[in-house]
């Protein structure tokens, strides 16, 4: 018989204690794996969110954002000045155009004891200066509701509505204006990949064409799909794809290639925006800085889009942190474990490692018997523990998250809001407006993404945490192995 | 030939010097069957774990076949103890989860016998101890104290040694039974040209071995008989 061999017999000697050892084993080994899981796949997300949206700028001409504020015009210079930056991988212009229905026309606010002429927001400039409001034949999918009707009520007067001592106010419904934007490349207008739900994307995106990709919302509300025909500016445009950005906002929006909404603000060389993409995480902040500089603070604003998820990332961070801890903690528990029982069995076997000392049995193979009983053990509870893991390593990670990220998440909704909120009154009608869509879109993904991390037990990962869970069985049962060599056969057998 | 040289072996209790072996000295011709008796305390355990290079001597020396034991590493010992020495207990000290042949097999596999080797020899050995091969793959817990004292010899003749060391060897059983586990260790010594010394407070036990020591108070005495077992 081999030590092996007598090591697994030696396993067994007593069933119901190997059993219970086992279980308590498998507990701890199951939880380490479940850690490792949920490590790994926090880890993956993080990754994944700090090479997609963690390493984009936002340039914005300075003074303004989307349709607000005021300055000068971004224009393709600048973007190619943008783009000869170091870092810099990759620059996408935008237009942002505003398609105001044929219909949308002046409404009046009438009370009690006041009457307000209010003018709506079709045709001519706002504040910005930057974006053109043309006509289509298509219908906002958004409703104004009160939010849409109250700021367009406080639109060009920046008062509110109209009282009187014991007045009213009265509002028709109002068209929202729907968002249209020329893009460079296959992105929104953070940057994020668009997500084509059916249909193909706009192919060249730099020269101008008819094809136009329609958000899910606004090809319902106007029976449009895939092949679908409608107008802007009395140019038909055939409906290329369609697309899900993910927010009701988001999908009352129409995509064109640059130039053609260039062509249609009739502002062949202008852009809204620029995204500009960084090599990788590190170089974001300098690569800001050295943006700014080369396109001067008095002509455009550089924001980091990284910032709207450094929130998201740094609470993935901290539940990665924390399965880290946890892992280890479990993994050191099970170390404890085995030594534990194994020194216990040291001293349950005192007399039989003084029976082999006094048979000639070297001291190297009393204790590599004791740390392949003890393997033996360990790999039983593995056994256990990995199918453990793999039925609770998703709940676990999820609970990770969703219990770490609950206040992160309300306090990022929060901002979301907030900033979409601060769209001065009556500049943009509607509950998000270009401010509010481009800052609270990646606050929006972020939660989302937030709650997509899937943990998967890949065997990979699997077999590192058990290769984890043997190096610490053998550090643990190392310590009685060395007791055993300190067992004299003579104090043993004197008990006779 | 083993020669034990003027052994001490001195342990301190509290302030007192205890020296269950005090200056003991004789030989052991190679083949023989001898004997130590003596009271319970009198130290003819402690003297069997000297020779046995259990526990190291305060002072002499053993010497087998010519290789002095004082100074022998720990690592040397216990290949002094595989190679040379076989132990017989009063408790039998059997490993109770393995079968009587894997018992037998334990002292060959230290040694680095092959496993089909090791298994022939110890079947042999368990057929000269007269163990029923039936019980050769039965656990050592479930056979009686004869039985398991028989593989316990076994065990202790498995590397061949040159002296087989048996503390109470009949202790345990009842008179027939050690009588006959007696005429085993003295037909073992003949056949196999062994030298066995036997540890016991049984003077009938005592008076059927070659030659038969007294220790008392830590010193050892020959009683000088007539006759011989052979």
């Amino acid at each position: 018989m081999s030590v092996l061999a007598r090591s697994v017999g030696n396993a067994f000697r007593n069933k119901i204690r190997t059993a219970a050892v086992v279980a308590v084993l498998a507990v701890a080994i199951g939880l380490a794996l479940s850690m490792l899981v949920a490590n790994q796949a926090v880890g993956s997300k993080v990754q994944e969110l700090n090479a997609s949206v963690g390493t984009t700028l936002t340039v914005n001409p300075a003074g303004g954002q989307g349709f607000e504020g005021g300055g000068e015009p971004l224009t393709t210079t600048e973007a190619q000045t943008a783009a000869s930056v170091a870092n810099v991988t990759s620059v996408v212009g935008t237009k942002a155009l505003r398609l105001q229905t044929a219909t949308t026309g002046t409404t009046s606010t009438t009370g009690t004891t006041g009457t307000t002429q209010q003018t709506g927001q079709g045709g001519g400039f706002g504040p910005g200066g930057q974006q053109a409001s043309v006509s289509t034949n298509l219908t906002a999918a958004i409703d104004a509701g009160t939010l849409g009707n109250r700021n367009n009520s406080s639109g060009t007067t920046g008062t509110s509505g109209t009282t009187g001592t014991n007045g009213t106010t009265t509002q028709p419904a109002r068209a929202l204006p729907i968002t249209a934007t020329g893009i460079g490349a296959e992105v929104d207008s953070t940057g994020k990949a668009l997500n084509i739900t059916s249909g193909t994307g706009l192919g060249d995106y730099t020269t101008a064409g008819d094809k136009a990709l329609v958000g899910t919302s606004l090809a319902t509300k106007n029976n449009l799909s895939v092949g679908s025909t409608f107008t802007i500016q009395d140019k038909t445009f055939t409906v290329a794809g369609i697309f899900d950005a993910g927010t009701a906002f988001g999908n009352n929006a129409v995509y064109v290639t640059l130039p053609e909404a260039q062509t249609l603000a009739a502002t062949p060389d202008e852009l809204s925006t620029m995204i500009v993409t960084v090599n990788s995480m590190e170089n974001v902040d300098s690569t800001k800085t050295a943006v700014q500089n080369a396109l001067g603070a008095d002509k455009a604003d550089v924001t980091q889009g990284q910032r709207n998820l450094e929130t998201a990332v740094s609470s993935l961070d901290s539940v990665k942190n924390i399965s880290l801890v946890a892992f280890i903690a479990a993994l050191a528990t099970a170390g404890i474990i085995i030594l534990l029982i194994m020194v216990m069995l040291v001293r349950e076997r005192r007399r039989e490692i003084g029976v082999l000392k006094a048979i000639g049995a070297p001291n190297r193979t009393i204790g590599l018997q004791f740390v392949l009983e003890s393997l033996v053990l360990v790999a039983m509870g593995s056994v256990v523990g990995a199918v453990i893991a793999s039925f609770a390593s998703g709940g676990i990670a999820s609970a990770l998250i969703s219990s770490n990220t609950s206040t992160t998440a309300a306090t990022t909704t929060q901002r979301g809001g907030g900033l979409a909120g601060a769209v001065p009154n009556g500049a943009v009608p509607g509950g998000g407006g270009f401010g509010g869509g481009g800052q609270g879109g990646p606050f929006g993904g972020a939660s989302q993404l937030l709650t997509s991390v899937t943990a998967s037990v890949s065997p990979g990962v699997l077999a590192a945490g058990i290769a984890a869970v043997f190096a610490v069985a053998i550090i643990g049962a190392l310590v009685p192995a060395l007791l055993t060599a300190r067992i004299r056969p003579i104090e043993v057998l004197r008990g006779e | 030939m083993i020669e034990v040289k003027d052994l001490v072996r001195q342990f301190k209790s509290g302030d007192r010097t205890i020296k269950p072996v005090n200056g003991v000295s004789f030989e052991l011709e190679k083949g023989s069957l001898s004997s130590i008796v003596g009271k319970s305390g009198s130290g003819k355990s402690t003297l069997l774990s000297l020779l046995g290079a259990l526990d190291k001597p305060t002072s002499g020396d053993v010497v087998v076949d010519g290789v002095s034991l004082a100074g022998l590493p720990d690592g040397k010992l216990t290949e002094y103890r595989r190679r040379d020495i076989g132990f017989v207990f009063q408790q039998f000290n059997l490993i109770p989860n393995l079968s009587a042949v894997d018992n037998v097999m334990l002292p060959m596999e230290f040694a680095g016998i092959r496993k089909a080797a090791r298994l022939k020899r110890a079947k042999e050995l368990l057929e000269q101890v007269q163990l029923d091969p039936e019980k050769h793959p039965r656990r050592t817990n479930r056979l009686s104290g004869g039985e398991q004292q028989r593989v316990a010899i076994a065990r202790a003749l498995a590397n061949e040694p040159k002296l087989i060391l048996a503390d109470e060897p009949t202790g345990n059983l009842d008179e027939q039974t050690g009588e006959h586990i007696i005429e085993l260790l003295s037909s073992l010594s003949r056949d196999h040209n062994t030298t066995i010394l036997v540890v016991t407070h049984d003077r009938s036990l005592a008076q059927k071995t070659e030659r038969c020591f007294r220790l008392q108070q830590g010193r050892l005495t020959e009683e000088v008989r007539s006759g011989s077992r052979r």
